[in-house]
């Protein structure tokens, strides 16, 4: 188990902040989930190149009610923000 | 016992061999000796007013101990709130630094300088009959970006079977960075029989992973997923209700019957 004592952070499992993903049962984003996998692949798992696929499986999720609609910017989408320390 | 008397004669001693020239001294000496004698005999000897000193003494270091005492006790209930305090302007003791909400997903930076490798784990216990597995062995993420990762589960079986999982994240120090903005953990979820479905997680890592020092050249976070299966609309009974006691009696149809 994790250590524990005075001054360790103690890290508790904790809920995800949007809840639960509503379950894909028909497959309907299964595409873009692809388009994302391929996408992944191709650039050698860099999550960096592949934000816009992602960004498109966000939309179709949305689009069909698997999803909670939410600004771009509150998921991390916000281009302007992206300034590299 | 005071130890002003004990300077009394160490004072006459002083001033005896502080004398300038031998000859002197050695008069001195003598002229002295007796007074020396005196005044060592008069520290070490018993004398009336060393009652009155003896027990203003005690009083005073009475006095001395027991406000060491309250001050001792005074600290032990000083410091639940002020070791309060301190976990909140510190974070340390589980309180965490990061702040769980969409305005700081909002305004964090990317950092581009360091790259982790959060790779991907699945599990089930061995009586859940589920595949299970994840979409990409790994993924590189930069600290302060948004990622989005998918894991599969199929259910191969012929009965629906409903599941609920649970994560862990190691090593312990980078799990303490790293959030989930969705998953599909602790939520029972149901799969029809033969059917498959992609099981998206969308995480980010703290930006401030890269000012702690314990990660400076940690690089790889492993992302565990264990999906047990949960029987939906079970009723757990109450430990406490007094009627509510395990029984060993068999049921008839849990049981196999010998062959005979």
């Amino acid at each position: 188990m994790s250590q524990t004592g005075p001054f360790i952070r103690v890290t508790t499992v904790s809920a995800p902040l949007k809840g639960s993903f509503p379950l894909d049962h028909e497959g309907t984003c299964k595409l873009e989930m692809l388009n994302y996998m391929v996408c992944l692949h191709e650039k050698k798992q860099q999550n960096s190149e592949c934000r816009s696929t992602a960004k498109d499986y966000f939309e179709c999720r949305m689009n069909h009610g698997l999803m909670d609609k939410e600004e771009w910017q509150k998921l991390g989408y916000g281009d302007a923000k992206q300034i590299s320390k | 016992m005071s130890l002003s008397r004990l300077w009394g004669p160490a004072r006459s001693c002083y001033s005896f061999f502080a004398t300038k020239s031998p000859l002197a001294t050695l008069s001195s000496l003598q002229r002295n000796s007796n007074v020396i004698s005196f005044q060592i005999a008069r520290g070490f000897s018993k004398k009336p007013n060393r009652v009155v000193d003896k027990s203003a003494d005690t009083r005073n270091y009475t006095y001395y101990v027991m406000s060491l005492v309250i001050v001792a006790i005074g600290c032990t209930f000083a410091a639940i709130p002020a070791y309060r305090i301190f976990c909140e302007q510190t974070s340390f003791g589980g309180l965490t630094q990061v702040a769980k909400d969409f305005d700081k997903i909002a305004n964090m930076k990317k950092c581009e300088d360091r790259l982790i490798r959060v790779q991907f784990n699945s599990d089930v216990p061995s009586s859940m009959r589920w595949e299970f597995k994840p979409q990409q062995h790994e993924i590189y993420v930069h600290p302060g970006e948004t990622a989005l990762a998918f894991y599969t589960a199929r259910n191969p079986t012929d009965k629906p079977i409903i599941g609920i999982s649970s994560y862990n994240l190691t090593p312990f120090q980078a799990a303490y960075y790293f959030n989930k903005i969705q998953c599909f953990c602790f939520e029972e979820q149901i799969l029809n029989p033969g059917e498959q479905v992609d099981l998206p997680v969308f995480f980010y890592i703290d930006p401030d992973y890269v000012n702690d020092p314990a990660l400076e050249y940690l690089d790889s976070i492993l992302l565990s997923y264990t999906f047990f299966e949960a029987k939906s609309g079970l009723k757990l009974p109450d430990p406490f209700d007094p009627k509510n006691r395990p029984s060993i009696a068999p049921s008839p149809d849990k049981v196999p019957e010998a062959t005979k």
